[in-house]
């Protein structure tokens, strides 16, 4: 099987050779620095170029942020740039930015996509996250309250704006999948109820989610944190699977496996475990590996490697998911042969 | 009173809050009441649905900011009254992490349920937690950290601040920390959510 058609045999629960041997997150920038003084060539820099001197599976990544070039900046970490719908009003002429879609890298992309050398994909600003952006964490998290009107209004031209990408990504080639940039849980769960999550993003997600599957496009969710909860409701509004599942977050992959039996996900490797040796690994991979031989769940780091993790650590980790990626592979087909 | 003053907190009525606590002052209600039966009260049964993940983090911080408008009418008749907090708390950021969400709800947490916080900010650095907890004689230090290269900061800061205030009792919390992560690092409680670190910090005073 070349790159594209494991990912979709394996999304598609189909028995398959291996597991995907993927980063999707790529790595801190401190990781590559630490990686630069200890055996990571120094003009090894870009995210691909490290894919392919490891060997990964390559899987291409569009990211499309609704801010232009000229957007103003935030003061601070969390800060946001606007307060009011004056504030929007003024930000207007700075958003939405009409030319991401670059033609000439994703022509390039999709030639590599189409002789099935990379799986192709993109994220972009959801709709708890892009109001984020504007408003700041905290006045965010009020204006469900105190500014509902405009968090429509933001979320409705939002829908759009990704409807207009989305067909300009599509006159040049289908992506594989896509993720909506949300993060909108943390340890304890989600970060708002069933309500609001119904009234102020489930309405745009049926607006957009219908083009993504006429196109062919399988959509994902990216939220960090516990999304055990939320998974419901992400099924609920058309979405297909989820990424990253971290586990320091308390998630469980065989729980969700359970209680959604057809999602797809990525992600779920505990990274804390990376810098523990090969015998912690293992366990991880072990953990791992029951869910995986299933089909749907796509085995990666939880989110980007730390730089507590050793150049070395990193190769440990790697010849781990060689192994268990063949082992994974072997069980599904004597699954289907009824052979296990 | 109570009742009604409270049913504002839950619902983050601020208007709502403010207008009953200046009746209530009018009427010739103690401060102390108002404090403890309404929106201590209030912000205690907000603590209790937030744990058992009834409300969310936006309802939180309407019941707080509800509590806060309140509390600016009523702190001048506390003072005049004599009412102390029930204890001082310290809380920062770790130094090399800017996340403040986190810590910013434990603080409104602490507030509603009657201590008096100082609020030092994110990237705070070891001296700024150890000057703050002498300089207000703190009895509670809050440790906050969102990412796990910051976490590391906890462990430092903690022994600087048991070093130089010995009967400080340190609450470390936020994503990447665990309830065994705090035991190795010496700290004396872990809060694992907001609402929780409340508890842990009423435990620890006890």
């Amino acid at each position: 099987m070349n790159t594209r058609e494991r990912f979709h045999t394996t999304m598609n629960f189909q028995p398959f050779d291996r597991l995907p041997i993927l980063e999707w997150a790529g790595w801190w920038d401190k990781t590559i620095a630490r990686w630069h003084t200890e055996g990571l060539p120094v003009d090894v820099k870009d995210r691909y170029a490290i894919c392919e001197h490891f060997g990964l599976d390559v899987y291409k990544q569009g990211k499309f942020v609704g801010l232009g070039r000229d957007c103003p900046k935030p003061v601070s970490h969390g800060a946001g740039i606007m307060e009011s719908a004056a504030d929007y009003e003024s930000l207007l002429p700075h958003l939405y930015p009409h030319d991401l879609v670059n033609p000439r890298t994703w022509n390039a992309w999709a030639d590599e996509q189409q002789r099935g050398d990379i799986v192709l994909w993109f994220t972009i600003d959801g709709f708890f996250w892009y109001p984020r952006r504007l408003f700041g964490i905290e006045r965010h998290l009020y204006a469900f309250y105190d500014q509902p009107e405009l968090m429509h209004r933001i979320n409705s031209d939002l829908a759009d704006w990704m409807l207009l990408v989305i067909e300009q990504v599509c006159s040049i080639c289908t992506p594989d999948f896509m993720t909506f940039a949300e993060d909108m849980s943390y340890n304890n769960g989600p970060m708002l109820s069933k309500g609001l999550f119904d009234e102020f993003m489930r309405p745009y997600y049926d607006k957009v989610i219908p083009v993504l599957r006429q196109h062919g496009i399988v959509p994902l969710i990216d939220s960090d944190g516990d999304i055990s909860v939320p998974a419901y409701w992400f099924s609920e509004a058309g979405l297909d699977g989820v990424l990253p599942l971290e586990r320091q977050a308390g998630v469980d992959i065989g729980r969700l496996r359970r209680e959604h039996p057809t999602m797809k996900f990525i992600g779920h490797f505990d990274k804390m475990t990376m810098d523990k040796g090969e015998s912690r690994m293992r366990e991880e991979f072990e953990r791992l590996l029951p869910t995986a031989a299933e089909g749907g769940f796509l085995i990666s780091c939880d989110h980007q490697t730390p730089p507590g993790v050793s150049y070395r650590d990193y190769q440990v980790y790697l010849g781990l998911f060689r192994e268990y990626a063949e082992k994974a592979g072997k069980r599904s087909r004597q699954a289907i042969r009824g052979t296990t | 009173m109570a009742k009604s003053l409270s049913e504002c907190i839950i619902k983050g009525d601020h208007a709502g809050a403010v207008a009953i606590v200046k009746d209530a002052l009018d009427e010739g209600t103690s401060a102390k009441a108002i404090l403890n039966d309404g929106l201590i009260a209030g912000m205690a049964v907000v603590g209790e649905r937030f744990k058992r993940n009834e409300v969310y983090i936006p309802e939180v911080l309407i019941s707080a900011r509800a509590m806060k408008m309140a509390m600016e009418v009523l702190a001048p008749r506390l003072a005049e009254a004599g009412v102390e907090p029930i204890a001082k708390a310290v809380i920062g950021t770790v130094q090399g992490d800017l996340h403040d969400i986190g810590k910013n709800l434990v603080v409104m947490m602490l507030k509603g349920a009657g201590f008096e916080v100082i609020d030092i900010g994110v990237d705070a650095r070891p001296p700024a937690f150890v000057n703050a907890v002498k300089t207000t004689g703190a009895q509670i230090v809050g440790l906050s950290a969102l990412l796990t290269t910051t976490m590391p900061a906890m462990e430092g800061t903690i022994r600087a601040i048991k070093e130089a205030c010995p009967d400080v009792k340190a609450i470390v919390g936020g994503a990447p920390v665990t309830a065994d992560y705090a035991r190795r690092i010496g700290a004396d409680g872990y809060g694992a959510d907001a609402a929780s670190a409340v508890d842990v910090a009423k435990g620890l005073l006890s």
